[in-house]
């Protein structure tokens, strides 16, 4: 049974103190109760949470939804926004923790990423750096979410095609966008059309999905 | 802020649903309950184009009549979950479902240590794939289901049949599903039931053309194989009804025996998506293959909490029976790779029924399986305690007679243990329990009975039971009693039977 590994990189930095970072703690608790409903999910999903602001944590490794307990997220008052080293750990995890298919054992399934920030990379140069990185670990699919008025979307275009603009990062709209990725995670176990490929289901209405 | 809506349906019927703004989101459609939650308004995120919305069309009219309303037709109401009209709504498509009946959602759901860790689906749907895994049957798991929820192994034999019995009415009338799957039947192990739901997508052969190729774990090699091609290509292959023979296969191996029969260890590519393509296309191979090995399940890879089912030496097909040993080998093997070789619903439905008849409540009170199918040995054991059957064990070997004066078998027999009845379609072989039986033909017309150390036979509505041995006349109420090698009468009609009893002691 392939595991299906989904990685979370979530903005920690400083404007996202108060009730943004109440709201995503709120919208991970919703993710994870979902996925402890969706018996697919049960089966193959294994999560694992970095966060970044001035410093990037691994908050857990890889981990089924049956063991997984969600740790306390904390915020510093201000300070940078270290996406590009965020990305960095991402791969270097990714590379740890990924079981990779050989000719004697199913590996897992490529991993979903999510990347969620209220505002725009603050280490630019390692951003530019990370991201062929990560486009080349053959993922299977990478969301960028950009919430309330300041995030910037451009950045996130650089690394994926699918971005998420959240008008306003108040408490519904971001449990909603979890919502949305419990769903998308799902997608695998869902009816397959005739004509495309696997897609991702429609965002709430709050959402807007820039392609 | 919820609202209440109103639409017009195709019917001529106005109908209302609850508008909170997160719909249930399936593949297709978004779900909306009514206020009174008697049916949901489900409306279909694409824009439907003049055929679909004809498909629709004929789906909640002409099919639904020509399932519904012939002799019997009531029957279904339990079976299908179908559509009973069609509404447009500011230029969205939608129709109008009945809600599923309440033994499809959870009472219970997980077990008690589950609210440790917050989970509850106590309330939601009990689609397919809670059953379908052996994780949620595991102990090991904290996220296990409540021993309530598992019912027993002869309540998966009766979901089996009833969902091959609808699929079985569906082909006969010319309709293909198109997307079986554990989402789209729902099931309930606590009383046997199934319904098949999601019924928009069906597929008339060369009217409707499918819109889903079908859900992983259940599309069939050659429409895997050829998902690449475009849909207008001549070799590309689509959804029909040897494709639902396929699903239904799948779906039947996985509700008995709780493991996929093509997902082993065999890498057909390092990329896990080639690999799934391969592995449940063009290569796809069935883990229990008994010549080419390849594809068994590795079990040093497996998860712990899928034994033991995931291990096919502990626990193989065969375990299943002899009528459907014969139809996984059909499915799995000869008809894997060759469409017209899979079996038809209606032969799933008869091995089933006669399955059963081969089965034997297990001695030990705390099996979780209850029941296993006779295995024709004289040391009878259940296969998945271990438990050794105890006692004597009486078995009626069933005989027709096809000119009169003479009897011969006919591979059919029926396992006798306290509460076990005689029916119609045991006394009789021109009577099939199926929906056409009248209600006079569905209650037992005699029953056994392990009485002061003696099995008997105690006859209620059998006119012409007769003990041919000690030449008696065996009249409504009394008894005989059951010995080895005994010649039973038990019908004098056209297509009665005669049984010969065979005693295992054990």
């Amino acid at each position: 049974m392939r595991r299906l590994p989904v990685y979370l990189l979530l903005d920690t930095s400083g404007s996202m103190r108060g009730e943004r970072i109440e709201a995503v703690k709120n919208g991970l608790q919703v993710l994870v109760s979902k996925l402890r409903q969706d018996p697919f999910a049960l089966e193959s999903v294994w999560i694992s949470i970095i966060t970044f602001d001035r410093e990037v944590k691994q908050l857990f490794p890889l981990t089924d939804l049956e063991s997984l307990q969600l740790p306390e997220i904390t915020t510093p008052e201000s300070g940078p926004t270290n996406m590009g080293a965020a990305l960095l750990k991402f791969c270097e995890q990714l590379d740890k923790e990924l079981l990779k298919g050989s000719a004697e054992q199913k590996g897992d399934w490529r991993p979903l990423l999510f990347l969620m920030t209220d505002g725009k990379p603050s280490d630019l140069a390692d951003f530019r750096k990370a991201v062929p990185m990560v486009k080349a670990r053959n993922l299977g699919t990478i969301v960028g979410c950009a919430a309330g008025a300041e995030a910037q979307d451009s950045y996130l275009k650089e690394l994926t095609d699918t971005v998420v603009h959240l008008d306003t990062a108040d408490s519904s709209t971001l449990v909603s966008f979890f919502k949305w990725v419990s769903d998308s995670i799902g997608t695998g176990n869902k009816s397959v059309g005739t004509s495309e490929d696997i897609v991702l289901p429609a965002p709430p209405a709050e959402v807007h999905l820039i392609v | 802020m919820s609202n209440i809506i109103t639409v017009n349906g195709a019917d001529g019927k106005s109908y209302q649903y609850v508008d909170d703004g997160s719909p249930m989101q399936g593949g297709m459609k978004d779900v909306f309950f009514s206020p009174d939650r008697s049916y949901v308004v489900a409306f279909f995120r694409d824009k439907q184009d003049h055929n679909s919305k004809e498909r629709l069309n004929n789906i909640v009219n002409t099919f639904r009549e020509r399932i519904f309303s012939q002799a019997g037709g009531e029957y279904w109401q339990d079976l299908f979950c179908w559509p009973t009209s069609t509404v447009e709504y500011n230029g969205r498509t939608g129709i109008i479902v009945p809600v599923y009946q309440k033994h499809f959602f959870f009472t219970t759901g997980y077990n008690p240590g589950a609210a440790q860790l917050n989970a509850s689906i106590k309330g939601k749907e009990k689609e397919g794939k809670w059953f379908a895994s052996p994780q949620f049957r595991s102990k090991n798991f904290k996220l296990h289901l409540d021993k309530s929820e598992l019912g027993d192994w002869f309540k998966f034999f009766l979901i089996a049949i009833r969902i091959s019995r609808a699929v079985r009415r569906m082909h006969a009338a010319g309709l293909a599903h198109s997307d079986l799957s554990y989402k789209n039947v729902l099931i309930d192990p606590c009383t046997g039931n199934a319904a098949i739901i999601d019924i928009d997508g069906l597929v008339v052969p060369g009217k409707y053309p499918p819109d889903v190729v079908g859900t992983p774990d259940f599309i069939a090699p050659e429409v895997m194989s050829t998902l690449h091609l475009q849909k207008n290509d001549p070799n590309r292959k689509l959804p029909r009804i040897e494709t639902d023979r396929h699903a239904l296969a799948v779906m039947i191996y996985m509700y008995l025996l709780y493991r996929h029969p093509l997902r082993g260890g065999k890498v057909n590519d390092i990329d896990p998506q080639k690999d799934e393509e391969l592995s449940m296309g063009s290569k796809a191979l069935f883990i229990e293959h008994p010549a080419d090995q390849s594809n068994r399940p590795k079990l040093n890879q497996v998860k712990p909490t899928h034994l033991p089912w995931a291990d096919i030496t502990k626990i193989p097909y065969t375990v299943c029976g002899p009528y459907l040993k014969a139809l996984f080998d059909k499915a799995f093997i000869d008809g894997l790779h060759n469409p017209a070789l899979r079996p038809t619903a209606n032969d799933w439905e008869e091995a089933l029924i006669r399955t059963t008849d081969l089965m034997q409540p297990c001695q030990n009170p705390s099996c979780d399986q209850k029941w296993f199918v006779f295995d024709n040995t004289t040391k009878p054991c259940c296969p998945f305690c271990g438990t050794v059957y105890r006692g004597q064990l009486p078995i009626l070997n069933l005989y027709w007679s096809r000119k009169p004066g003479s009897f011969v078998p006919e591979n059919q027999r029926l396992m006798v243990y306290t509460g076990q009845n005689i029916y119609t379609w045991h006394s009789n072989r021109n009577v099939f329990p199926n929906e056409r039986l009248t209600a006079d033909q569905r209650k037992p017309v005699a029953d056994f009975h392990l009485h002061n150390g003696k099995w008997i036979l105690i006859n209620r509505r059998l006119p012409d039971l007769k003990d041919l041995d000690a030449d008696r006349v065996v009249a409504f109420g009394e008894s005989i009693e059951l010995k080895d090698n005994q010649k039973i009468l038990l019908s004098k009609e056209d297509g009665g039977r005669l049984a010969i009893v065979q005693i295992v002691s054990a």
